[in-house]
């Protein structure tokens, strides 16, 4: 089987991952933080490792303002909700995961916010211009997707904070997509909510994520509970992490993030980028000069700061298929996986023009080859000629 | 209880007064209101039978009227569910019974709860994946039920007593490959074969329902009507030593491991059917024989082949079929409606 859908959650894990979380659960998972034993020690111990891990990673210079949660949906949530009150202004794309937009779009249909959704180049770059335009006196907060999860195209986000940070407001950056994959630094970017989730490019397990939450926000939180620390307060303590972190969390997913993020740390993103996107521009050039296929997002060159301009996603239709369809031969006839479907960002098809069918989405990761986009290349072609043809004979 | 009503069944002898009491007393599923369903359920509520509950998932058609005698053109007209249209029948039929129509598809996840309290479950579905399910509900709850089927003029039927009898686990080590087995929707059905076996099947009921196991018929009963042929074949009765299901418990189709999945898809106005096991071992559907099969059914004009799948255009929407046997339904987001067409026109 060949798997190419790294941006649904990369598969295989790095076989450290799997060998920190196995031992890890036979030997020393004790819950931590309840207790002063040796064992729940050192399992407290492992998820600061994990938190110092990963605000590494992040430039973020106070570990204890990341706080971990379900994924990248979880910590969206307990941003956006955590934070925005009656009469707030966001301003946000149509290139979103709807794990950005139904928070927003329930707020906004409550009537709680007003909501700016700012439109994408047709390649599907965002131009920072826009968002300034769109600032109002009630604008609050700018969230936005920083690679699409369609496309792969990846915004300024740098631009984009520094500007928010100059008008005083704050910003979100959902880095479901990046998060291992392209240089993220909250201080250097100014980015005051950073949400990412464990299970993609950092490799670790699913029900691992995360939200750094910068000094200049403060959330509500929404999940309140036993933290293991002072608890005799009535009610969640103010300090960091715990602030967010109620209930025992997911220890031994955490010690396989670790894992995860220290192989990302030890490669190096733009390694494992580089060999994603030579993989995907493979793809595209061994397809670009077919007509009976539609590729959607930039041309190869597209370049921001020196290089591609786009994470490992390659979305395509074969012209006159359902792309369910194409998806259902690869898997069935080639053993090949890929996501077919609008990935849980309809605004992105509508901007694109595949709306409400989808698109074929390839997302190579770093344990794929040139071979397999060989033979993904190989089998597209084939289904691309084997139109159906009337049973009548 | 009202005897007058129910003399002539009280004067034969082996229901007697007391039988029609425990009739009265006692509670029956139905599982798919079609041709023999459908005879089923009025049988049982013409009978006296105490509750009945019928479980069906699709919407009354046209094609429906030839042969399931519970429905006519004004229930069609109303485009209920045959579920609710039996119920409003039933009740018409016999005032005093409690009636339950449920329009449902039965799977693994709901099975327990709609299946739960009867005393005997009645086979009237339409594929074989259902009464797997059927089955291992029987065989784990203690409960008899009666495997029918009917297609064209054939019909069989074989009463299933958990922990007596052999299983339908016994017979078949699993559901047919996909597509490998005609269906009335192909070959078509004699509505006189399925009224056969509902009147058979009704009968079983009434003897387990009555307490009398000694009058039970064993082995499985084989007729064709248009033949003129009439077998009880007795080759095996009891249980299989190697049977996963009566002999090890193992319910696969219960617990959903068994059992095909039917998701709505992401994007397209789509639903998918994926087949439960068969997959797993590798085997493939010929789908040139398919093909020929819905041909006569569905007009040469509305079908299409390519190495890698097979398209059928079928009441405004679209299927598509895999060779591993998965399936897309695209012009709907319905999942019963597409376990449905499938079980109909491919076969589960």
């Amino acid at each position: 089987m060949i798997y190419l859908d790294n941006a649904a959650t990369s598969f295989p894990k790095p076989s450290e991952v799997y060998g920190e979380m196995d031992e890890f659960f036979r030997e020393r998972a004790a819950n931590p933080g309840r207790a002063g034993y040796r064992l729940s020690t050192e399992a407290e111990k492992g998820i600061e490792m994990t938190r110092k891990a990963l605000a590494g990673l992040f430039g973020a210079s106070e570990p204890q303002r990341l706080v971990f949660t379900l994924n990248a949906t979880d910590a969206i949530n307990m941003a956006i909700k955590g934070l925005l009150n009656p009469g707030d202004h966001v301003i946000t794309t149509t290139l979103e995961h709807n794990a950005v937009t139904r928070p927003l779009n329930s707020l906004e249909r409550q009537g709680v916010i007003t909501v700016t959704r700012v439109r994408p180049s047709p390649q599907g770059f965002l131009d920072p211009g826009d968002i300034k335009r769109a600032i109002t006196h009630k604008t609050r907060l700018v969230a936005l997707v920083h690679a699409s999860n369609v496309l792969g195209t990846v915004q300024p986000i740098g631009d984009v904070g520094r500007l928010a940070r100059e008008r005083d407001l704050l910003f979100l950056v959902d880095a479901a997509q990046s998060a291992g994959l392209w240089p993220v630094n909250v201080e250097e970017q100014c980015i005051d909510l950073l949400a990412f989730t464990g299970h993609k490019s950092l490799f670790g397990p699913p029900g691992t994520g995360g939200l750094y939450v910068g000094g200049r926000v403060e959330l509500r939180p929404w999940r309140e509970g036993g933290t293991g620390v002072d608890s005799q307060n009535p009610v969640q303590p103010e300090d960091m992490p715990f602030r967010l972190e109620g209930g025992t969390p997911n220890f031994v997913g955490l010690a396989g993030l670790k894992a995860g993020v220290e192989f990302v740390s030890r490669t190096g993103t733009d390694k494992i980028r580089r060999h994603g996107q030579a993989l995907t521009s493979q793809l595209l050039h061994a397809l670009g000069d077919d007509t009976r296929f539609t590729l959607y997002g930039p041309p190869p060159e597209a370049e921001v700061g020196g290089g591609p301009a786009t994470s490992p996603i390659l979305s395509l239709n074969i012209r006159g298929m359902e792309p369910q369809v194409v998806g259902t031969i690869l898997d069935e006839s080639f053993g090949i996986a890929v996501r077919s479907g609008l990935h849980c960002a309809p605004g992105t098809h509508k901007e694109i023009g595949s709306f409400p069918q989808g698109t074929v989405r390839i997302s190579p990761g770093f344990f794929n080859t040139g071979d397999d986009i060989a033979q993904v290349a190989l089998a597209l072609k084939e289904i691309a000629s084997s139109t159906a043809v009337s049973s009548r004979q | 209880m009202k005897t007058e009503r129910y003399l002539r069944q009280i004067l034969f002898h082996p229901i007697g007064k007391e039988g029609q009491r425990r009739l009265a007393e006692s509670s029956a599923v139905v599982v798919g209101c079609g041709a023999i369903g459908s005879t089923t359920a009025s049988l049982l509520v013409r009978s006296g039978i105490g509750y009945l509950r019928v479980i069906d998932r699709d919407v009354l058609e046209e094609s429906n009227l030839q042969r399931q005698e519970l429905f006519d053109e004004e229930d069609l007209r109303e485009g209920l569910p045959k579920a609710l249209a039996a119920e409003k029948r039933l009740r018409r039929i016999n005032s005093a019974i409690r009636v339950e129509g449920i329009a449902a598809d039965l799977n693994p996840t709901n099975a327990e709860t709609l299946l739960r309290d009867a005393q005997v479950i009645l086979d009237g579905t339409d594929n074989f994946e259902t009464r797997l399910l059927l089955n291992d509900y029987a065989l784990k709850t203690g409960t008899p039920w009666i495997y029918s089927a009917c297609l064209g003029s054939q019909a069989l039927l074989m009463d299933i007593l958990p922990g007596k009898t052999l299983c339908l686990r016994c017979l078949v080590d699993s559901v047919p490959l996909p597509g490998s087995l005609p269906t009335c929707e192909t070959a078509g059905i004699l509505a006189p074969a399925a009224k056969l076996i509902a009147s058979i099947q009704t009968t079983e009921a009434l003897k387990i329902l009555t307490n009398h196991p000694e009058a039970l018929i064993s082995g499985l009963v084989n007729i064709d009507l248009w033949k003129g042929s009439f077998q009880k074949v007795d080759t095996q009765t009891a249980p299989s030593p190697t049977c996963p299901a009566c002999q090890k418990g193992e319910y696969e189709f219960l617990n959903a491991k068994g059992f095909s999945l039917t998701t709505t898809l992401c994007g397209s106005n789509a639903v998918q059917i994926t087949p439960g096991g068969n997959a797993e071992n590798g085997a493939k559907i010929d789908l040139v024989a398919l093909s020929l099969r819905l041909q006569s059914a569905l007009g040469v004009d509305n079908i299409s082949q390519s190495p890698y799948l097979l398209k059928f255009r079928l009441k405004g929407r679209e299927m598509v079929i895999f060779p591993d046997g998965r399936a897309l339904l695209f012009g709907t987001q319905d999942t019963s409606l597409a376990r449905t067409l499938y079980s109909q026109y491919v076969g589960l």
